[in-house]
């Protein structure tokens, strides 16, 4: 056997013990932590399997999926359109805020200036999009136009730090390079700066537009309208096989815009 | 090429301190058009602040530096930043931007003589810059490579693309920070020699800092050592001794013997 051969030495002693009582504290505060949460949320595994013939009862009805054109299908099509749209609007107006918030909140700023951005964020990101949604319902009514309007409240935030995250994290050299060359702050910009964070900065907005899209459809609960919109519909109508073909489009829809995104974000990151 | 100091660079007694401690403590040197010195010391002595100071990336406490004969002591605003111009530097880590290609990379450098609306992307950029950033690689050997990104290029390609945009900046005074620290010897040699060259045929004034003596050496007119916040070394390249380089990096080892 090799492994008698193989050649060995004591391990010397570690000049410092590990932490056996913080490891033991930590373990005891998690464990507690998770009965407390069990509690809290009422989990009984005994209601699950008592209760699976509703279960069935549910899902035989909503299958196989209503696929009437003119009745769900067409309407469907036409909602995961909004949707998109929502979600597309919501981050293609949030550019201008963010990048705005971005550049203000990037190190080397007035302190002041960049605290003041980086909090301005910090609360845009805070506020979840439903709640945005439901105020500016208030004020334009109920439809997509609300989530629009929510999505971008929201997105400038999450946007914004993301960016200025991204600025900070390249690497000054060649910006130095141009300037001691005598290069002016616009010039250092356009031929530094930018060519070193555009691509990172389209890949963060895509990945945007992904959750963007995913997030107008919870905004469809809220009636910003869009496909959850008729999803919720069909729930309260008891149309359980038309909520199927529904969740169904959604999921080819999320799917299609992640394939999209992430095929982007690749071809950039080369 | 005969030298001449009036159009090289001159510093005198540069002093740089960075929280009290004493990095530069009047620093004396002077680089020549059509010579290249080598500046030489330990890791901390503070070469790579000496050429900062020079070009403008960090502030001095103190000292005079003169650029082509114009001392740039009572200089400010656009009237430094011109005399300035006349110097150009590339780094150990090229800095140049990986996604573009060499001779946008190139073009770079004669950004400052541009007005604002030919400067903002490449495509803007005239003609007349573009054929002369093409002289610039051609003088640097890669003219062939004009097209290609400047991150696909080895390090020896990127840097020479570097000091190819110091070219097209026009300068006449090339500081050079370990300019072939990174690169494997064959490369390092072709960049010194491609630095020697550029100061005995074009008479640039070209001062390069260095961690390897063989190469000083080989390529130096001059070289100085930096040591304890002065010059303590001044010597031609091809009489550095064994001995001038202990007392450089181990001046320690060399008191107690
Ligand atoms: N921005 C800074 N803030 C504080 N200290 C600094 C700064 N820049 C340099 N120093 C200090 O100044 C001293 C000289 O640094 P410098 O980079 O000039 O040395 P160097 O000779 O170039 O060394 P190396 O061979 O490692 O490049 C070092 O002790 C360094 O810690
Ligand atoms: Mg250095």
């Amino acid at each position: 056997m090799t492994a008698t051969e193989r050649p060995r030495r004591p391990v010397p002693a570690r000049a410092r013990k590990p932490l056996y009582v913080a490891v033991a504290v930590i373990a005891v505060v998690l464990g507690a932590a998770h009965v407390l949460a069990w509690q809290a949320t009422e989990v009984s595994p005994g209601a699950l399997v008592d209760g699976w013939r509703g279960m069935a009862r549910f899902l035989g009805e909503a299958l196989p999926p209503d696929l009437d054109w003119d009745e769900v299908v067409q309407p469907g099509l036409e909602a995961c359109l909004t949707t998109l749209a929502i979600g597309l609007l919501g981050t293609t107006l949030s550019v201008p805020g963010a990048l705005v918030l971005a550049v203000l909140g990037t190190r080397g700023r007035h302190p002041v200036v960049y605290q003041l951005s980086r909090s301005v964020m910090s609360f845009l990101r805070a506020v979840p999009d439903v709640v945005f949604a439901l105020v500016f319902v208030t004020a334009v009514g109920l439809g997509p136009f609300a989530g629009v309007l929510a999505l971008v409240c929201h997105n400038v935030g999450v946007m914004g730090k993301l960016w200025s995250e991204a600025v900070d994290e390249i690497d000054s050299g060649p910006a130095d390079a141009l300037r001691v060359s005598g290069a002016g702050a616009v010039q250092v910009l356009a031929n530094a700066v930018l060519p070193a964070v555009v691509p990172s900065l389209v890949g963060l907005l895509l990945y945007r537009f992904d959750v963007n899209v995913r997030s107008s459809l919870v905004l469809g609960l809220v009636g910003a309208g869009g496909v959850e919109f008729l999803i919720n519909q069909s729930i309260q109508l008891f149309e359980f096989d038309q909520m199927a073909t529904y969740i169904l489009m959604v999921l080819v829809l999320v799917v299609a815009v992640d394939l999209l995104s992430a095929a982007v974000r690749r071809r950039l990151s080369d | 090429m005969t030298t001449s100091l009036d159009s090289g660079l001159s510093v005198r007694g540069l002093r740089k301190s960075y929280g009290g401690r004493t990095v530069l403590a009047g620093v004396d040197f002077a680089v020549a058009a059509g010579e290249l010195v080598v500046l030489l010391g330990t890791n901390g002595s503070g070469k790579s602040t000496a050429l900062r100071c020079v070009i403008g990336l960090t502030e001095p406490d103190g000292g005079e530096i003169t650029l082509r004969g114009k001392s740039l002591k009572g200089l400010s605003g656009t009237e430094l930043a011109r005399s300035r111009r006349t110097a150009a530097m590339v780094f150990q880590q090229i800095h140049l931007v990986r996604r573009r290609s060499a001779l946008d990379n190139v073009c770079a450098g004669g950004l400052a003589g541009l007005p604002l609306s030919r400067s903002l992307a490449p495509a803007l950029f005239p003609r007349e810059l573009r054929e002369h950033a093409m002289a610039c690689l051609d003088r640097v050997g890669l003219a062939d490579r004009a097209h290609d990104r400047a991150g696909r290029l080895s390090g020896g390609q990127q840097q020479r693309v570097a000091v190819a945009r110091a070219l097209c900046q026009g300068a006449k005074v090339l500081l050079a920070d370990e300019p072939v620290s990174a690169l494997d010897p064959a490369a390092a040699t072709q960049v010194m020699a491609l630095l020697a060259e550029l100061a005995h045929r074009d008479g640039l004034a070209v001062a390069a800092v260095l961690h390897q003596p063989e190469l000083a050496r080989r390529h130096a007119d001059r070289v100085l050592g930096l040591l304890g916040g002065e010059i303590r070394l001044s010597c031609r390249g091809t009489t550095l001794s064994d001995s001038d380089i202990e007392a450089l990096y181990a001046p320690d080892r060399v008191e107690e013997a």
